[in-house]
C-alpha cells in the first residue's frame, strides 16, 4: 500500500518537474523568438502601417508585396547574391573543418616539441583587432590579384579556419578519452589512422557545432564581401540587402522581408545541425 | 573517410578555379561609388545607363556602399591602390582627400569644357566643396535641414493660419504675433490628455543638434572662427550656451516637443513617424523625407491628412529688428580619383551624374533638390499643372529654392568631426536635464581645446625607414619562433619524438602556412605602423614612442574606454557563462520536441543583426518599452519587487540607454541575448557525457547538486574554459552593440575601447595611433589570457595527451 502511494508520489513529482520544465522552454521560445517574430510581422506590413503601428504588433492585412519586390528588384538581385552566398558559405565551411580538425588535431592528441607556446602563439591572432590589419591584408590580396573574386574570402579557410575553431576542436578532442587512442596504437594505428578513423568519427557534435558556426559566420560576413567585392555581380546577401538599410533612407518592410529571407536558409541549418550536436554521445558511451 | 577528405578538396578546388576572373573588359571602365539607398539606386542606374548609351565605348560599374562604411571601404582601397574612378563625397569629407592629393583638381578640367557653367549652381555648395580656392568635388545636391513640414489639419484645429515661412522664433512665446510666433505655434498645437500627459506635441526636430543648430545660427553665431582651418572654437559664446538651454527646455520643462530620448527611442526612424502618425504637428527635416510621407499618406487613404512644407523661423534681434535666418544643411556631389586611368572620361561622367541628367531624374522621383539653381526652380522640381497627383505633396517646394541660399554648412576642417565629437559627447546631459549649458559647454570645450592643440602642432617627424622596420619585423619573428622552440633545444630528443615532431608539422602545417602567408605580415605591419603617424593615404612618418605616449598620458578618452570595456568584461563575461551553462542544462533535458525548442533558443544568433538591435531599441524605450512595461506596469505605477522605485526614486520612467547610469548595464543585459554560441558549444560538451557516469553517481546516491558538481562540471569544464577564454577576448573587443545602439553615449558612458579605436583609424586618419592602441589592447589580451590559464589545471581532460 504505502511503496503503491510512494511510487504515485514519484511519478507526480516527475510529472511536476516535466511540466515546470516545459514551462520553462515555452517561455525561453518565446522570448528568443522576439526578433524573428518581430521581422516577420514587419515584413507583411504596408510601409504606411509600419509607420503608424508598433513594431511588433501583428498586420491588420498581411501582405507579401514585400517579399515579391525583394524577390523581383532588378538592382539587388537576390538570387543572384544568394548564390554567391551559399558558394562562399559553403567552402568556407569545408575548409574550415577540414584544415582547423587537423591542426586541432595535432595540439590535442600529438606531442611535439614547443606545443603549448606554439599553442599560445595561436591564440594570440585572436587578439589583435582586425581593423589595424585590414589595410595590409588588402593590400596583400590585391598583390595576389584577388580583389574582386571569392578567393579572399575562402582560401584563408583552408588555411587553418582560425584560432577559434581551432581552439574549439582542440578542447572537444582533448575531451576523447586516452585509452581509445592508446588501443589503436597498440594495433598499429598511426596518427593519421587515429585521426580519421577515432577521433573524427567520435566528434561529430564537436564537427557539427564548427561547421555550423562557421557557416552561419560566412553567411553572416558583412566587412570581407564589402572590402574585397566591387562588382554588384558578385555581392552577398548581407552586403546587398544593406542597399535597404542605407542611412536615413531605411526601408524598413522591404529590409525585414529580406532578413526573414536571409535567415531563414540559417534557420534550416541549425535545424538539420543539430542533430548531429546529439550523435556524439551514443559513440562515446561505447567505451 | 579518406575518399571523402579527397573528394572534397577536389571539389573546392574546382570551384575555387571557377571564381578566377574571366570577364572580358570593355574599352573603358569606370568605377562609380556612392552611398545612396534602394529608391536613389534605381534613378542612378537608370542615369548611368543613359550615360552609357550616349558615350558609347564607355561602361560604368555602379557600387553602392552605405554612409556608415563608405570611407573606410574608400580608404582601404585607396591604400591598396585600388580606387573607384569617380565616388559620392560630400563636405565634411572632401577635405581630408583633397589636402592629400587624392582628387583632382575640377577648376582645369571645367575650363577645358567650353559649355560648363559652374555659375549656374548654388553659390553656397559648390565654395563649400573648395580647398584653398580649388573646386575637387562637382555638386549635385543641396538638402537644407531648413524646412518645417507642417500638419494643415491640425493647424486648422487649433485655429492657427498656415506659416508662410516670414515666422520668427523667440525664447519666450509672444501671442500677439499669432503664428507669426514659431515658440507661440509651438505651444498652441501641444495636446495633453486629463492627466498633463502630452498626446501631441507642437514640434519635434528630426535631431535634436539640428535645431539647436538652428537657434545658434540664426542668432548669427558661429561654432568655429574659421570653417576651413579653424583653431578656436566659440562653444562658450553665450549665444550658443542660451541656444542649447533653449532647447533643453522645450523638451524637459515645456514639453512641447519631444525630448531627445523620446525621439530616439521611436524605432522606425524619428520625428518623419511621428509626424506621420499625427503625434507631433511640425517638424525639422530636409527634402528628404517627402518620398517616405507621400507613400505612407497617399490620398484617399484612411491616414492621410494635409500636409506642406514651409522655412525654418527666423530669429529677429530684440534691438535692432533685422530678421536672419540661417539653418544647417547637408549636401553631396561627385569627385574624381587622382589614380583614375581615364580623367577624361571620368570627368564626362561627373558632369552627367552632378550635372542636368542626373539632376533631373533625381528631381523627378523627389529624391533630392538640384544643385543647379536653374533645375531647383524648373518643373521637375516645383509641382506644375503637369505634375502627377502623387508626386504634388508638397506644393509649397519653391521655399527650398530660399532655403538653400540661406544655409550653414558644417565646418570643412577634416579634424572637425574628432573635436567637436568631444563637446557634443558633453552636451548629451543638457537635453536629458542633468547639466546646465554652461558648465557642460565650458567642460567640452576645454577638453576639446586642448585636443585641438595636440592635433594642430606640427611635429617634424623624419620619414618611416622601412630597411629598418623589415629587418625589425624579421626580428621579431624571428624572436618569437626562438621563445616557442629555445626551451625545445636544450632537451634531448627521442627518435620517437623527432619522430612525432615532423608528423605534427605534416598535421600542423595549414595553419603554419596560412599564419604565414595570410596573418603575420599584416601583423608585423601593424605593429611598426605603431610607431609611426600614418594617415593611410600619404606615406608614414616616424615618431617613436609618441604614440604609446599619448595613448598613455594625454588622450583624454583612453583611460574612459580602458574603464567602461573592463567592467563591461568584467560583468558580462561571468554572468554569460552562467546563463549559457543554466541554457544548455534546461536544453539538454530528455524532452519531446527538444531539436524544435534548441532552434528557437538560438534564434537571436540567427537573426539578423539590424533586427535585433531595433528589438533591443524598443525594449529599451522609456515609454512604451517592454521594460519598463514589466517592471512598472502599463501605467507607469507598478513596481515589480520594488526594483522600480530603487531604479526611478523620482517616479520618472528610466531611460535605458538615454541614462549614463544604465546605458552600460543596458549593453550588458543585451550581451546576454547573444549568448546562444556559448550555449551550444556547452550543449554539445553535454552531450559528449556518457549517461552511465550518472547512473554510476545515482547508484552512490548523489543528488542532483552532488551530480552535477562531481560529474557535470568537470566534464564540461574544457568547454566551460573555452567560453571563459574567448568571451574575454572578444568582450574587450566587443565593438557592434555600442556602435550600432549608443554610438558611445551618453556622455561616454558606454564609448568602448574599440569604439574609440575605430573613430582614430577611420575617422581621423590616425592609423599609427589607431596601431598603437591596437598593440595596447594586444597587451592586456593576451595578460587576461595568460592569467586565466592558471585555471587550465582544474580543467578535466578525459584524453590529455
Amino acid at each position: 500500500m504505502s511503496a503503491r502511494r510512494d511510487a504515485m508520489r514519484t511519478r507526480l513529482a516527475l510529472s511536476f518537474g516535466k511540466v515546470t520544465l516545459i514551462m520553462l522552454l515555452a517561455l525561453g521560445c518565446l522570448v528568443f523568438a522576439m526578433p524573428v517574430y518581430t521581422s516577420f510581422a514587419m515584413s507583411l506590413k504596408t510601409p504606411s502601417e509600419l509607420a503608424t503601428t508598433a513594431a511588433w504588433s501583428w498586420p491588420k492585412q498581411p501582405t507579401w508585396a514585400n517579399y515579391e519586390e525583394v524577390l523581383s528588384n532588378p538592382s539587388v538581385n537576390f538570387f543572384r547574391l544568394f548564390w554567391n552566398t551559399v558558394t562562399i558559405s559553403t567552402l568556407g565551411t569545408i575548409g574550415t573543418v577540414l584544415s582547423a580538425s587537423l591542426v586541432a588535431y595535432a595540439f590535442a592528441k600529438m606531442n611535439f616539441s614547443g606545443r603549448d607556446r606554439l599553442f599560445a602563439v595561436l591564440l594570440s591572432t585572436m587578439m589583435l583587432p582586425a581593423i589595424v590589419t585590414m589595410i595590409p591584408t588588402y593590400i596583400l590580396f590585391k598583390e595576389l590579384h584577388w580583389v574582386n573574386t571569392m578567393l579572399p574570402l575562402t582560401v584563408p579557410a583552408f588555411f587553418g579556419g582560425g584560432a577559434f575553431n581551432i581552439f574549439l576542436l582542440r578542447q572537444f578532442f582533448m575531451g576523447i578519452p586516452k585509452e581509445l587512442d592508446e588501443a589503436a596504437k597498440i594495433e598499429g594505428a598511426g596518427h593519421w589512422t587515429i585521426y580519421s578513423r577515432v577521433v573524427m568519427p567520435l566528434s561529430g557534435s564537436a564537427l557539427a557545432t564548427v561547421g555550423v558556426f562557421c557557416f552561419i559566420y560566412n553567411w553572416r560576413d558583412f566587412m570581407g564581401p564589402l572590402i574585397y567585392l566591387n562588382d554588384p555581380q558578385l555581392q552577398t546577401l548581407e552586403t546587398g540587402l544593406a542597399t535597404y538599410n542605407s542611412l536615413r533612407a531605411e526601408q524598413w518592410h522591404l529590409l525585414m522581408a529580406g532578413s526573414i529571407l536571409v535567415t531563414i536558409p540559417l534557420i534550416v541549418i541549425f535545424f538539420l545541425g543539430q542533430r548531429y550536436f546529439v550523435k556524439g554521445i551514443s559513440m562515446t558511451g561505447l567505451k | 573517410m579518406r575518399r571523402f577528405v579527397l573528394l572534397l578538396t577536389t571539389l573546392a578546388l574546382v570551384a575555387g578555379m571557377a571564381m578566377l576572373p574571366t570577364s572580358a573588359r570593355a574599352a573603358v571602365e569606370l568605377r562609380l561609388v556612392v552611398w545612396d539607398g534602394d529608391e536613389s539606386l534605381r534613378v542612378l542606374q537608370q542615369v548611368t545607363r543613359d550615360f552609357e548609351r550616349a558615350h558609347p565605348g564607355i561602361k560604368v560599374r555602379l557600387e553602392n556602399v552605405d554612409y556608415r562604411y563608405f570611407f573606410q571601404r574608400l580608404l582601404t582601397q585607396i591604400a591598396g591602390n585600388s580606387a573607384p574612378d569617380v565616388a559620392m563625397l560630400d563636405p565634411q569629407n572632401m577635405q581630408m582627400f583633397a589636402k592629400r592629393g587624392t582628387l583632382l583638381p575640377l577648376d582645369p578640367l571645367i575650363a577645358e569644357t567650353p559649355d560648363f557653367r559652374l555659375e549656374e549652381y548654388y553659390e553656397p555648395i559648390v565654395s563649400v566643396h573648395r580647398w584653398e580656392g580649388t573646386l575637387y568635388v562637382l555638386p549635385r545636391d543641396i538638402a537644407p535641414i531648413g524646412l518645417i513640414y507642417y500638419n494643415k489639419r491640425l493647424f486648422r484645429e487649433a485655429g492657427l493660419a498656415e506659416p508662410d515661412g516670414s515666422w520668427t522664433w523667440d525664447f519666450e512665446p509672444r501671442p500677439e504675433l499669432g503664428s507669426r510666433c514659431f515658440t507661440h505655434v509651438m505651444s498652441r498645437l501641444t495636446r495633453r490628455d486629463a492627466g498633463g500627459k502630452v498626446r501631441q506635441w507642437g514640434f519635434a526636430p528630426s535631431w535634436t543638434g539640428a535645431f539647436t543648430d538652428t537657434v545658434v545660427f540664426s542668432q548669427g553665431a558661429r561654432y568655429v572662427d574659421d570653417p576651413e582651418a579653424f583653431d578656436r572654437m566659440n562653444f562658450t559664446d553665450p549665444r550658443v550656451v542660451r541656444a542649447f538651454d533653449f532647447v533643453a527646455s522645450l523638451a524637459n520643462e515645456k514639453k512641447w516637443m519631444p525630448s531627445q530620448s523620446e525621439l530616439t527611442s521611436v524605432v522606425q526612424s524619428t520625428a518623419v513617424d511621428l509626424f506621420i502618425s499625427q503625434r507631433v504637428a511640425m517638424y525639422q527635416c530636409g527634402i528628404w523625407d517627402v518620398p517616405k510621407i507621400r507613400k505612407a499618406l497617399q490620398p484617399g487613404s484612411p491616414d492621410f491628412f494635409e500636409w506642406d512644407i514651409t522655412l525654418a523661423p527666423g530669429y529677429k534681434d530684440p534691438v535692432t529688428g533685422t530678421v536672419s535666418r540661417a539653418a544647417p544643411t547637408g549636401g553631396s556631389g561627385y569627385g574624381v580619383l587622382a589614380s583614375t586611368r581615364y580623367p577624361k572620361e571620368a570627368w564626362l561622367l561627373t558632369q552627367w551624374m552632378a550635372g542636368e541628367p542626373g539632376m533631373r531624374a533625381m528631381a523627378k522621383a523627389g529624391i533630392a533638390q538640384p544643385a543647379i539653381k536653374r533645375l531647383a526652380q524648373g518643373e521637375d522640381w516645383i509641382p506644375g499643372p503637369n505634375t502627377p497627383l502623387e508626386q504634388r505633396y508638397p506644393a509649397n517646394r519653391i521655399v527650398t529654392d530660399v532655403a538653400a541660399q540661406q544655409v550653414v554648412f558644417p565646418p570643412t576642417a577634416d579634424y572637425w568631426m574628432e573635436v567637436s565629437g568631444l563637446v557634443f559627447s558633453k552636451t548629451e546631459p543638457i537635453y536629458l536635464g542633468t547639466a546646465t549649458a554652461e558648465e557642460a559647454l565650458t567642460e567640452g570645450q576645454r577638453i576639446a581645446s586642448t585636443r585641438l592643440e595636440t592635433i594642430l602642432k606640427e611635429e617634424a617627424l623624419p620619414p618611416f625607414d622601412w630597411r629598418i622596420g623589415g629587418v625589425a619585423g624579421f626580428a621579431l619573428l624571428a624572436a618569437t619562433i626562438a621563445w616557442v622552440y629555445g626551451p625545445e633545444l636544450r632537451k634531448k630528443r627521442s627518435s620517437a619524438q623527432r619522430l612525432e615532431n615532423r608528423l605534427s608539422l605534416l598535421f600542423l602545417s595549414p595553419w603554419i602556412l596560412g599564419t604565414l602567408f595570410f596573418a603575420v605580415g599584416p601583423m608585423i605591419f601593424s605593429l611598426l605602423m605603431s610607431f609611426s603617424k600614418w594617415d593611410i593615404i600619404q606615406a608614414a612618418d616616424y615618431r617613436g614612442l609618441g604614440n604609446y605616449n599619448e595613448a598613455l598620458f594625454q588622450d583624454p578618452r583612453f583611460w574612459t574606454t580602458v574603464k567602461v570595456t573592463g567592467v563591461y568584461t568584467l560583468v558580462s563575461v561571468p554572468l554569460g557563462m552562467v546563463f549559457a551553462l543554466a541554457l544548455a542544462l534546461l536544453l539538454n533535458t530528455k524532452v519531446r520536441g527538444m531539436p524544435i525548442y534548441r532552434t528557437f533558443f538560438y534564434l537571436p544568433a540567427l537573426a539578423s543583426a539590424v533586427a535585433s538591435a531595433l528589438i533591443w531599441r524598443k525594449i529599451f524605450q522609456p515609454e512604451g518599452g517592454l521594460l519598463n512595461a514589466a517592471l512598472f506596469g502599463s501605467d507607469g505605477r507598478g513596481d515589480l519587487f520594488g526594483v522600480a522605485s530603487w531604479l526611478a526614486p523620482g517616479g520618472e520612467l528610466p531611460n535605458w540607454l538615454g541614462d549614463e547610469r544604465l546605458a552600460l548595464p543596458s549593453l550588458i543585459i543585451m550581451s546576454l541575448w547573444g549568448v546562444g554560441g556559448s550555449m551550444v558549444i556547452l550543449l554539445a560538451g553535454l552531450q559528449g557525457i556518457p549517461d552511465y557516469y550518472y547512473e554510476a553517481a545515482t547508484l552512490d546516491g548523489a543528488g542532483i547538486w552532488s551530480k552535477f558538481r562531481v560529474v557535470t562540471l568537470p566534464l564540461v569544464s574544457p568547454s566551460l574554459f573555452f567560453t571563459l577564454i574567448t568571451g574575454v577576448i572578444g568582450s574587450l573587443q566587443v565593438f557592434t552593440q555600442a556602435f550600432v545602439m549608443t554610438q558611445g553615449g551618453p556622455n561616454d558612458s558606454t564609448r568602448f575601447y574599440m569604439l574609440h579605436l575605430y573613430d582614430q583609424s577611420f575617422g581621423s586618419l590616425r592609423m599609427g595611433y589607431a596601431s598603437a592602441l591596437a598593440w595596447l589592447l594586444f597587451v592586456a589580451v593576451f595578460v587576461a589570457t595568460r592569467l586565466q590559464w592558471r585555471l587550465n589545471k582544474y580543467v578535466y581532460y578525459e584524453g590529455a595527451a
